[in-house]
């Protein structure tokens, strides 16, 4: 593993600004959002773009937060397609009009992701914390209009998972190109939550049996993504980031590179900036990036593991967010000797339902 | 199994790439790509609006000596399948 020459990321996932106008209670941003005011400028943003082509970068995801609050996004986009990347863009397209997306289309973005909370108007009004629904829903027939492939994006939990066949007629109805299925990852807000969200196996099941059915009766050209979550359904963690530092790379609103978005929740690890380092430097020697990278670090059971090179230890923000200890084999793995803690988890679960904390930001947060 | 493609236009958001730091052709599109090889970016570059049968014969040019229509026809099902190639003629 140590052997092989350090390959080249294909991502980079810009996240540039963290405020937003949805309070989604499983937003991956950071819990402690007021730490982190102060974004970098459109000059950083283009050179840090042009270095990622260089360094061998393909796909861009530009996110956030909402990246479209951002005011220079079309001059962000317009530097990703004069960088050579194929850029996506991940919204809640509550800020944006016929007029700003024929923009975005005429600066070159390749991709256009909306997220909807739910099906219903008002569960999804609730989730967001704010009224959204059709306002999504026009971004996306307009969208859709100007020809931009579109994807619909779904968090899925307990309080929506109920309707994922309506969530699958929406995404028909729409005629949306791709539809994301996405349970819920438990880091971040959505961690804190988790009680609240943790669907029931046997919501679950009918959910797969429910995909299954509407995939065998033929889709019409839409391509749905489903992956079963981690906590009900593995025996062995998920290959988190393929690895970590060896196909993607995260930058913060501030200027922060992280091998994960959500990396910087733990405590003790120290991130390099792009104000200070070239995207290349730190991706080929940052010490968080070698971190994690390889196998070289891992305690048993993982170290002496066939699956070792298969998934990577699994998730480390996971690992040190259930255990405490950022260096523990996954708990998802049946092996982990903290493997208990998933059991206790979904039972915790199932106790009734806590009121969801929603994610907020101080108004005057940030600037553009 | 779907009619063959009678007129392969790329889909939305698939498109072209030359990777000057891998020295590769690939197809990019939402979410992935594929590495092509030198045949396969040939194909793509001519899903420009002519029929099947032109692409075919614009191939023979490019590859003097090739019998290239099963592979064509497989590449453009395979790439269809994908969601990454549509039909571009009119439908009646």
């Amino acid at each position: 593993m140590t052997d092989n020459p350090l390959p080249r990321p294909l991502a980079l996932l810009a996240e540039v600004t963290y405020r937003c106008p949805l309070q989604c209670p499983y937003c991956s941003n950071p819990l402690e959002l007021n730490k982190y005011r102060d974004e970098l400028d459109t000059e950083t943003w283009t050179r840090v773009f042009n270095e990622a082509a260089d360094l061998g970068v393909v796909q861009l995801h530009l996110s956030g937060g909402e990246p479209l609050v951002r005011r220079d996004i079309l001059d962000l986009v317009r530097a990703a397609a004069g960088a050579g990347l194929y850029s996506n863009m991940s919204t809640g397209a509550t800020v944006v009009d016929g007029k700003r997306l024929e923009e975005l289309r005429e600066a070159g973005l390749d991709h256009f992701q909306v997220s909807v909370l739910d099906t219903l108007p008002e569960s999804n009004d609730r989730l967001a914390g704010t009224p959204s629904f059709d306002k999504k829903r026009e971004a996306v027939l307009g969208a859709k209009r100007l020809g931009f492939p579109v994807t619909l994006n779904v968090v899925l939990h307990r309080q929506n998972l109920d309707r994922i066949g309506e969530v699958m007629a929406l995404a028909q109805e729409w005629r949306v190109d791709r539809l994301e299925l996405a349970h819920t990852q438990y880091t971040g807000w959505a961690f804190k939550n988790r009680a609240a969200l943790m669907p029931t196996r046997e919501q679950l099941d009918r959910a797969h049996a429910e995909v299954e059915r509407v995939r065998a009766a033929g889709t019409d050209g839409l391509d749905i993504q489903h992956v079963l979550p981690d906590y009900y359904f593995e025996r062995y963690p998920k290959a988190c980031l393929q690895g970590w530092g060896m196909v993607s790379m995260s930058v913060a609103p501030d200027g922060y590179v992280l091998p994960c978005q959500t990396a910087r929740e733990i405590p003790g690890l120290e991130f390099p900036n792009v104000r200070d380092h070239s995207l290349e430097e730190i991706w080929e020697r940052a010490p968080i990036f070698q971190r994690f990278r390889g196998t070289d670090w891992m305690p048993e059971p993982c170290r002496s593991c066939d699956r070792r090179e298969i998934d990577f230890g699994g998730c480390r923000c996971q690992a040190f967010l259930m255990t405490g200890d950022v260096t523990a084999t996954d708990p998802i793995c049946e092996l982990s000797p903290h493997h208990h803690l998933v059991a206790e988890a979904l039972k915790e679960a199932q106790q009734g339902d806590p009121p969801l904390v929603y994610r907020v930001m101080p108004r005057d947060a940030g600037a553009a | 199994m779907a009619q063959p493609i009678t007129t392969p236009v790329l889909a939305p958001g698939t498109r072209y790439r030359w990777d000057k730091v891998r020295s590769q052709h690939q197809l990019v599109f939402p979410e992935g790509m594929i590495v092509l090889n030198e045949p396969g970016r040939a194909i793509v570059q001519l899903c420009d609006g002519r029929t099947t049968d032109e692409l075919i014969a614009a191939l023979k040019e490019q590859f003097p000596g090739a019998e290239p229509d099963d592979d064509v026809h497989e590449f453009l099902g395979h790439l269809a399948q994908r969601g990454l190639v549509r039909e571009g003629a009119p439908r009646d």
